[in-house]
C-alpha cells in the first residue's frame, strides 16, 4: 500500500509547477551564471547530454560554458518519491531550447532544410531533495528544497 | 478625463506601504461628484483597464490591491490586471459576490496569470463560503493553491508549500563580465553510466523493454509495493523534425495513422501534464498510478509498442547515476529512445525516468530475480525525433558554425578553465590561433565581446599566421 498521501501528490504538484517556471526563467536571464548555482548544493549530481559536473562550482563551470537560451516547457510531471518525509520529487521536463540567436542567427544562405539554429527538443529529469541544513525561512513552507539530481539531453 | 482618474487613483494610494486601496468603489462619493463610473460597476467598460494601467505607473511598484466589498459578480473586471501588474504580491476579493471557479480565470488561468501573488483573500465570497459550509475546505484549499502555484498565505492562513533558494528578481551585481559564450564549450557525450555497475543498468533494461512489450502484468514483479507511476504525451510537433520533412517521408510510411487519443485519454487516468491540468483536480490525482499493481493495470491499457533496446543501441540514450536519499543510495536511469506503435505501425520517441531501490533480500523482485526495484517511473510520449540528436560530437549553435578538431580541443585543453572555454569561443568566432586569441582576450580583460570588438577593429591589418590553418576545424 502507498504511504503517500493526497497531501504529499498536492504538495509536490505545486512544487513542480513553481519550481519549473522559475528554473527555466532564471536559465533564461542574463544573470543565470549567478544564479542558476542557487538551487544546488555541494554534494548535487548533474549531467549535460552525458557531460558530468559536480555541486555549485560544476554548475557555475556549465553556466559559463554554452550560449543564451530561450527555453519553452512543454510539458512536466512530478511524483513524491516513496521512502522519506519530507518525500524527495521526481521531475520530468519536455519542451524545446533555443541557443543563440535561433533561426533568425543563421547566415542569409542557408538552406531552408537545414536544422541548425533551430530549437532543439530536450528533456530534462530532476531529482528535488530537501536540504536538512537549510530551515525553511517562511510560514507555511514545508521545507526548503535543492536539485540533488539533473540529467539533460536534448533529444531531438 | 484621464487626469481625473490619476486624481482618484492618486487619493486611494499609500505609497509608503505600496498599497492601492481599490474598495467600496461603487459607494465612493469623488467618483460620483466628478462623474466617473466605479469600475466596479457592472456597467464599467473601460473603466478598470484605465485604473489599472495607471496603476502600472505609479512608483514604488504596486504590491498590494485590494478590491474588497465591491459587489463583484464576475472576474471580468479583472481581465486586465495581470496584464498590467504582473508582479503583483497581495490581493484582497474580500466581500465580494465570486461563486465559480471561472470567476478567477483572468488572474489565473492562459488568458491572465498572477504568477507572484503571495497572499489572497477570498473571504466572505460564495465561492469560499460555500465550500467551508458544505465541508469541503480542504479541496477549496487545494483547487486555490493549485491555480495559484506561487501563493504563501491564503485567507490569512498559511499554505503548505516548499520553497527554493533562488531569488524571484535577480539581486545579483556580479563584477565580473558576465560572458556569454556563442559556442558550446562542451560536447554531446554518449550513454553516461557512472557511479554503478554497469551490467546492472544494461541487464534491467534489457529485461524490461521485453517485458514491457511483450508481457507487462509480468512487470508487477519489478515495481516496489509503494511505487509511482504516470505517462505524459508531449504532443507539440519538433521543429527539427519537422524541418526535416520526417514525418512525410517515405522512411516513415506510418507516421499519419498515429494518434493521440490513445495516450490522452486512455491509461486509466490519461496523459499527466502537471502544465495543462486547469481541468480539476481529481484528474492531477486520478493520472498518477500508486503501487505496482495500479502501475502495471494502467500500462495494460496502453497502446501496445515494440522497442528494439538491443538491436540498435544508437538509437537509444542512457544516463545513470546514483542519487542519494538518506543513508541509502538509489539509481536514477533515464533512458531516451524509440518504439514502434501498434497496430499503425508508426513510430513514436519517448523519455523514460526510473528511480531504482536495490531489490532488497525477501522481496518480490528478488524473488524473480530482478537486481533492483523501481520506485518511481515517468514516461514522456512524443512525436518521433531522429536519435541523430544524441549523436557524440561537437555541436553547432547556428549554421555555418565552424567546430573543434579532437586536435584543436587536445591543445586546448592544456589552458587552465575558465580561460579556455573563451579561447575555445573566440578561435571558432574568428579562426585566430592559441596565441592571438589568449593576447586579444588579456588586452580586453577577459572581456568577450570587447575581444570580438577589437578583432574587428584589427582584423585587416593581422598577419597570415595569426589564423590557424583550415584542418584545425570540421565544418
Amino acid at each position: 500500500m502507498s504511504t503517500l498521501t493526497q497531501n504529499d501528490i498536492e504538495i509536490a504538484t505545486r512544487a513542480a509547477d513553481n519550481f519549473t517556471r522559475l528554473y527555466y526563467s532564471t536559465y533564461d536571464s542574463p544573470t543565470r551564471v549567478d544564479d542558476i548555482p542557487n538551487f544546488y548544493r555541494a554534494n548535487s549530481a548533474l549531467t549535460w547530454n552525458g557531460q558530468p559536473f559536480e555541486g555549485i562550482e560544476g554548475v557555475r563551470e556549465l553556466m559559463g560554458g554554452i550560449p543564451t537560451t530561450k527555453h519553452e516547457v512543454q510539458s512536466f510531471d512530478c511524483h513524491p518519491i516513496p521512502g522519506s518525509q519530507p518525500p524527495s520529487l521526481l521531475v520530468t521536463v519536455s519542451g524545446i531550447v533555443t541557443h543563440g540567436k535561433g533561426p533568425a542567427g543563421n547566415p542569409a544562405n542557408t538552406p531552408r532544410h537545414a536544422v541548425d539554429g533551430h530549437p532543439r527538443v530536450f528533456s530534462q529529469t530532476f531529482i528535488l531533495a530537501p536540504d536538512p541544513n537549510a530551515p525553511p525561512t517562511k510560514s507555511g513552507e514545508v521545507a526548503k528544497y535543492y536539485i540533488t539530481a539533473d540529467a539533460l539531453r536534448f533529444v531531438g | 478625463m484621464i487626469d481625473l482618474w490619476k486624481e482618484w487613483v492618486g487619493r486611494r494610494w499609500n505609497a509608503e506601504a505600496r498599497f492601492l486601496n481599490l474598495e467600496r468603489m461603487n459607494e465612493d462619493e469623488w467618483l460620483k461628484r466628478h462623474r466617473l463610473l466605479s469600475p466596479a460597476s457592472p456597467d464599467a467598460k473601460k473603466e478598470p483597464q484605465v485604473v489599472f494601467k495607471i496603476a502600472s505607473k505609479l512608483k514604488p511598484e504596486v504590491e498590494t490591491i485590494s478590491l474588497a466589498h465591491n459587489n463583484l459578480v464576475s472576474g471580468a473586471m479583472m481581465t486586465t490586471l495581470a496584464h498590467y501588474l504582473p508582479k503583483l504580491a497581495n490581493l484582497s476579493l474580500e466581500g465580494n459576490r465570486l461563486s465559480g471557479w471561472k470567476e478567477l480565470d483572468n488572474i489565473s488561468g492562459r488568458r491572465g496569470r498572477l504568477s507572484q501573488l503571495r497572499e489572497l483573500v477570498l473571504v466572505g465570497n460564495p465561492i469560499r463560503e460555500l465550500e467551508y459550509k458544505n465541508n469541503r475546505a480542504q479541496q477549496y484549499k487545494s483547487e486555490i493553491a493549485r491555480r495559484f502555484p506561487s501563493l504563501e498565505i491564503l485567507d490569512g492562513e498559511p499554505i503548505a508549500r516548499v520553497g527554493f533558494d533562488a531569488p524571484a528578481l535577480s539581486t545579483s551585481t556580479s563584477t565580473r563580465p558576465h560572458n556569454m559564450l556563442s559556442t558550446f564549450a562542451f560536447q554531446m557525450q554518449p550513454s553516461l553510466i557512472a557511479g554503478v555497475d554497469g551490467p546492472m543498468v544494461s541487464n534491467f533494461l534489457g529485461r524490461y523493454f521485453p517485458l514491457y512489450d511483450q508481457q507487462r502484468g509480468a512487470l508487477l514483479d519489478v515495481y516496489a509495493p509503494d511505487a509511482t507511476f504516470s505517462f505524459s504525451a508531449n504532443t507539440a510537433i519538433p521543429p527539427r523534425a519537422r524541418i526535416e520533412g520526417i514525418h512525410v517521408s517515405k522512411e516513415f510510411p506510418n507516421q499519419r495513422k498515429l494518434e493521440w487519443a490513445p495516450w490522452l485519454s486512455g491509461g486509466l487516468g490519461g496523459s499527466r501534464n502537471l502544465g495543462r491540468m486547469t481541468g480539476s483536480l481529481q484528474k492531477v490525482t486520478q493520472s498518477l498510478h500508486l503501487g505496482g499493481e495500479q502501475a502495471v493495470k494502467a500500462m495494460a491499457d496502453l497502446p501496445a509498442t515494440r522497442h528494439d533496446i538491443t538491436g540498435a543501441p544508437e538509437k537509444f540514450c542512457v544516463d545513470a547515476f546514483p542519487i542519494y536519499q538518506g543513508e541509502k543510495p538509489n539509481l536514477l536511469v533515464t533512458v531516451h529512445g524509440q518504439f514502434t506503435e501498434l497496430p499503425s505501425e508508426g513510430i513514436r520517441s519517448f523519455d523514460r525516468s526510473f528511480v531504482l531501490a536495490v531489490a532488497p533480500e525477501g522481496s518480490r523482485a528478488r524473488q524473480n530475480d530482478w537486481q533492483v526495484m523501481i520506485l518511481s517511473d515517468q514516461l514522456v510520449i512524443r512525436a518521433y525525433s531522429s536519435f541523430e540528436a544524441w549523436r557524440p560530437g561537437p555541436m553547432r549553435v547556428q549554421a555555418g558554425d565552424l567546430l573543434p578538431t579532437p586536435a584543436l580541443l587536445e591543445v586546448l585543453s592544456a589552458v587552465p578553465k575558465p580561460q579556455r572555454y573563451l579561447m575555445q569561443d573566440l578561435i571558432l568566432r574568428t579562426r585566430l590561433n592559441l596565441q592571438y586569441a589568449e593576447d586579444c582576450l588579456k588586452n580586453n580583460d577577459w572581456d568577450l565581446e570587447r575581444a570580438m570588438a577589437n578583432f574587428e577593429q584589427v582584423k585587416a591589418n593581422l598577419p597570415a599566421d595569426a589564423f590557424l590553418p583550415e584542418n584545425a576545424f570540421m565544418s
